[in-house]
């Protein structure tokens, strides 16, 4: 891959093609310029008021990197020298955490082998809710559908517990980008309330998202005429008629909008969307489609699933690899003393850094989280795929790999980079 | 400079007519080479009382991509049971019917396979195959990618697009996805579920697009051939698993009109309707089908009994079985109006009347097919077991008497009408060696692979010769790949990064404007500008492994 640099010397650059790596969906009809001076990024076109903000938070991504970008304690460092006092630290741990996971694939493969070495539990920054739909999966499966499925055959689409407009507002530009999809499509809000100005409908019967959800379920296994009396007419009642009518119908969950208490909720949420499709799929046609898995949550999920044969939320060592997703939870294990020191990775945001805790930690961020991180951690700059490293990371449906591309060339490295010199600088 | 002799002992080399003849196999550089006896070399291999073979290779094992991972997913309670210790050389993984990439590369090593491909490589999700395949260590690998389910082309063929036209999409398909060859799963059956329908006979029209798969396979066998790839179309026929497909395999075979095609886990397609229970066995039918079309090769895709996981990309079928799932929990997905899979796990089981008839029909077709060139030894990893069992399946095709008793153990019925019984071929190490080397190397063009000819590639696998085949292959005393020793004694010693295979194809360049316009810019899945993964990045996703293009000239029909 190459990489973008715009030789332009005006105040502002050319627009420049963009895949934008800062929510789930890495929408890539996207175009961004960069102004020469300070080296700000800015988003070309309107389209996504998360994509403009993130942006905005990379100020001054194009200066130039002092020769001491990186902090041991207080002290600036270089990042040599920070990278040999992590290796020294990582090793001291006896049972080390790798949190946060904010990377993408080709870090995710250094940090195994580098969790293998050390034998790290490894957790997502957004492990509970990734777990939402890993668990429903181990329990009972899935049946999933993709961005481009869901554009071009869904007939009616139910957003279950959640109007993604507000965090993920890429969505229904994305659905819409390429023509209407099905002339007689319709969108229900399922204990979710309908955006101000559509069309769609938003329903609330029960006191909350599963108890709708078990309502739809029992009425779509049934006549509406063989519904209790007291259901039939209800609005679930005629939604359940109206999945059993569709020909491509998809329940639309988010995993952040799931509730996180207690632990098992949002998978019960999510194991209930997959009964009610599977009984669909007996006599028409319907399919579930989450909406998670950003700042490399799923990427990072797919490579270790691959190379551990178990998902994240496991424990990676020669002796010994545990996966589960109850007791592998980081933050349970920070506040409970189970784990004695913190390797946090954000490559993606700046605005993430770890947990307060009294905990010892190495930190791999953007320059831009540097102020935010405890005085004692050794913190080590990284460079974000997207911006000014390329990498892989995976859609929100799972199945695409992405690729992403640096609009810039970067003196930090990346955190495949820099992890693989921890290693080595332990062996 | 690096040299290697392995001598004294007997060599197994079909592709270069030695049957077992004690001989040295020499190795520089890598390479095979003619290395004088009286020159000294770096390492001399005391091979007395060994056979020597080319490093095994399969050509069918759902090794990376998607659906593996689903079912590494799916199954955690099956995954906990079958942590491997890892050692010096070993990360920690996985073994068991879905096994991390990494456990994959460390016991395919210690059987004395170098080489494995993914067969069901979905367009939308090439490069996390590439990305998975790169993490399977010590095997160079590569992957047919799906076509024939694809809206696109459906939509082409439904208005009688030129064939160049198709050719040139085939084509640019492979080059986008870094493919080896082309695979069709249910020929229009995966995108016909998308629109409802629950069977598609081979000359049953599509609901939507009025198509059938048999003009599915005649298009997509003539691209194939037209391109000129080694390997010909990889087909999973219609009807899979289904009593009486017998009709539809055959149907497929006629299809082809004489073209080439490979049909894939025939076990899974040759079954008929006679006896009481309405399921019998067809082997003999698909056996002399085979026999009498040289233009058709096959693997089998044998089971074997216990636990395992099916994974599929076709929907249909999958759907269709889900009730059969154990334990009871499935995967279904609609994958980018291009492909769709099924994970399905399943336990075969020696008592199950099915299950044993499955198991005789796929011994059957091994024994009951003349040309060892044109079948190829596979359990479809994982649907018919893991490929940790085939030194298991080999002791059962060369051994009749540990065949008689294994058959002595089924459902009563199948152990007193199979016709196994009957069948007294027992398989030579010549066989074995073309149908786990030399013929899947052939089928995909693989010159310098499956044999162990001056200037091939050293991928050795050196075995103890014991009359118990299955502890035989089961444990080599040595394997090289490309001459570097990665298994002595049974155990991983090295875990080199294997190499990617992919197929350069001439093809219309105009087409991508067609396909991108056709898409709304975004051709399998992702915007137009990376729809094409280069070699730099296939290198990066393949972990810097060597990138091992094969070029294919175009030909006439």
């Amino acid at each position: 891959m190459t990489a973008m640099n715009p030789s332009s010397s005006t105040a502002a650059g050319q627009a420049m093609a963009w895949t934008c790596p800062f929510c789930c969906l890495l929408c890539d009809d996207l175009q961004v310029r960069m102004f020469a001076i300070p080296g700000a990024l800015c988003l070309a076109g309107g389209e996504c008021r998360e994509a403009a903000e993130a942006l905005a938070a990379w100020g001054d991504a194009g200066a130039p990197l002092s020769a001491r970008p990186a902090r041991i304690g207080a002290s600036a460092a270089t990042i040599a020298d920070a990278v040999q006092a992590a290796a020294e630290r990582l090793s001291q741990w006896r049972q080390p955490l790798f949190g946060g996971l904010g990377t993408d694939v080709a870090g995710a493969r250094a940090l195994y082998r580098l969790a293998a070495r050390t034998g790290a539990i490894c957790d997502h920054a957004a492990g509970r809710a990734l777990m939402h739909g890993v668990r429903a999966l181990q329990d009972r499966g899935a049946f999933t559908t993709t961005l481009i499925e869901l554009r071009s055959r869904a007939d009616l689409i139910v957003c279950a517990g959640t109007a993604p407009n507000g965090a993920l507002p890429g969505l229904w530009r994305r659905l819409g980008r390429d023509g209407p999809g099905p002339a007689d499509r319709r969108i229900v809000y399922l204990h979710a309330d309908a955006p101000d100005g559509t069309q769609a409908k938003g329903i609330r019967q029960g006191p909350d998202l599963l108890a709708d959800l078990q309502m739809l379920a029992a009425a779509v296994q049934r006549p509406p005429d063989a519904l209790p009396a007291a259901a039939q007419g209800t609005p679930i009642a005629e939604l359940a008629t109206a999945l059993r009518a569709a020909r491509y119908a998809v329940f639309v969950w988010e995993a952040a909008a799931l509730p996180a208490e207690p632990s098992d909720a949002g998978a019960l949420v999510v194991e209930t969307i997959h009964r009610i499709v599977n009984h669909l799929n007996l006599h028409t046609r319907a399919a579930m489609f989450g909406l998670g898995g950003a700042d490399g949550a799923l990427a990072v999920n797919h490579t270790f699933t691959w190379l551990a044969g178990v998902p994240l939320r496991s424990r990676i060592a020669a002796d010994a690899l545990q996966h589960d997703p109850w007791r592998f939870d980081a933050q349970r294990l920070i506040e409970r003393g189970a784990v004695d020191g913190l390797l946090w990775i954000s490559s993606f945001r700046a605005d993430q850094p770890p947990p307060a805790s009294d905990l010892p930690k190495i930190v791999l961020g953007p320059l831009a989280m540097a102020p935010a991180v405890d005085a004692s951690a050794v913190f080590i700059p990284v460079a974000t795929p997207g911006i000014d490293a390329p990498g892989h990371l995976f859609r929100t449906d799972s199945v695409v790999a992405v690729p992403l591309e640096p609009l810039f060339a970067s003196e930090l490295p990346g955190v495949d980079a820099v992890i693989s010199r921890i290693h080595e600088a332990m062996t | 400079m690096t040299t290697l002799r392995i001598s004294g002992g007997r060599v197994f080399d079909p592709a270069n007519g030695v049957d077992g003849a004690v001989q040295d196999v020499t190795v520089r550089d890598g390479r095979i080479a003619a290395i004088d006896s009286r020159e000294r070399v770096d390492e001399e291999i005391d091979a007395s009382g060994c056979i020597v073979m080319a490093g095994g290779i399969d050509l069918h094992s759902h090794i990376g991509g998607g659906k593996v991972n689903l079912a590494r997913l799916l199954l955690p309670e099956l995954q906990r049971q079958q942590v491997l210790r890892s050692s010096a050389v070993e990360l920690p993984s996985c073994g068991g019917c879905a096994p991390g990439t990494l456990a994959t590369g460390y016991r395919y090593a210690e059987m004395g396979y170098t080489s494995a491909f993914e067969p069901a490589m979905v367009g939308a999700n090439a490069r996390q195959a590439h990305l998975e395949m790169g993490d399977v260590p010590i095997l160079d690998h590569g992957a047919y990618v799906m076509l024939g389910n694809d809206e696109l082309m459906l939509q082409w063929l439904a208005e009688g697009a030129d064939p160049q036209q198709l050719r040139d999409y085939v084509g640019w398909t492979i080059h986008a996805t870094k493919a080896m060859g082309v695979k069709v799963v249910n020929p229009a059956g995966i995108s016909a579920f998308k629109f409802n329908q629950r069977k598609l006979d081979v000359d049953e029209p599509h609901v939507h697009w009025q198509i059938t798969p048999r003009q599915v396979i005649a298009a997509l066998a003539r691209a194939v051939h037209e391109l000129g790839l080694a390997h010909p179309l990889h087909i999973h026929a219609s009807n899979l698993g289904a009593a009486g497909n017998i009709a539809s395999t055959l149907a497929t075979i006629a299809a082809l009109d004489g073209l080439r095609g490979h049909l894939t886990h025939v076990q899974f397609h040759s079954y008929g309707t006679e006896g009481p229970k309405k399921f019998s066995s067809a082997a003999l039918a698909l056996a002399e089908a085979v026999n009498a079309h040289p233009n058709v090769s096959i693997d089998v895709g044998q089971i074997l009994f216990g636990q395992t996981v099916t994974a599929s990309g076709d929907t249909m079928r999958q759907h269709a079985n889900a009730g059969y799932a154990s334990p009871r929990k499935w995967v279904g997905a609609d994958i980018e109006a291009n492909a769709g899979c099924g994970v399905l796990p399943f336990r075969y089981r020696e008592q199950s009347y099915v299950n044993a008839l499955q198991w005789s029909i796929g011994l059957e077709l091994f024994l009951l097919v003349n040309d060892p060139w044109r079948i190829v030894l596979t359990t479809d990893h994982p649907n018919g077991a893991p490929f940790t069992s085939y030194p298991h399946l080999i002791r059962l095709l060369m051994d009749k008497p540990f065949r008689d008793e294994q058959l002595a153990r089924l459902h009563p019925e199948v152990a007193a009408q199979s016709a196994l019984r009957e069948i007294q071929r027992e398989l030579t190490l010549s066989e074995i060696a073309i149908m786990t080397r030399a013929a899947p190397a052939r089928l995909l063009g693989l010159a310098d692979r499956g044999q162990l000819g001056v200037g091939a590639a050293a991928d050795v696998a050196v075995y103890r010769e014991q009359a118990d085949a299955e502890a035989m292959f089961s444990s080599p005393l040595l394997v090289l790949k490309d001459g570097e020793p990665v298994v002595r004694q049974g155990r991983v010693i090295a875990t080199p990064v294997g190499g990617v295979h992919f197929a350069q194809v001439e093809f219309d360049a105009a087409i991508e404007d067609r396909v991108a316009r056709a898409t709304h810019d975004h051709p399998l899945g992702v915007h137009r500008r990376y729809a094409v993964i280069g070699h730099d990045e296939l290198c990066a996703c393949c972990n810097r492994g060597r990138l091992l293009p094969s070029a294919f000239e175009a030909q006439a029909l």
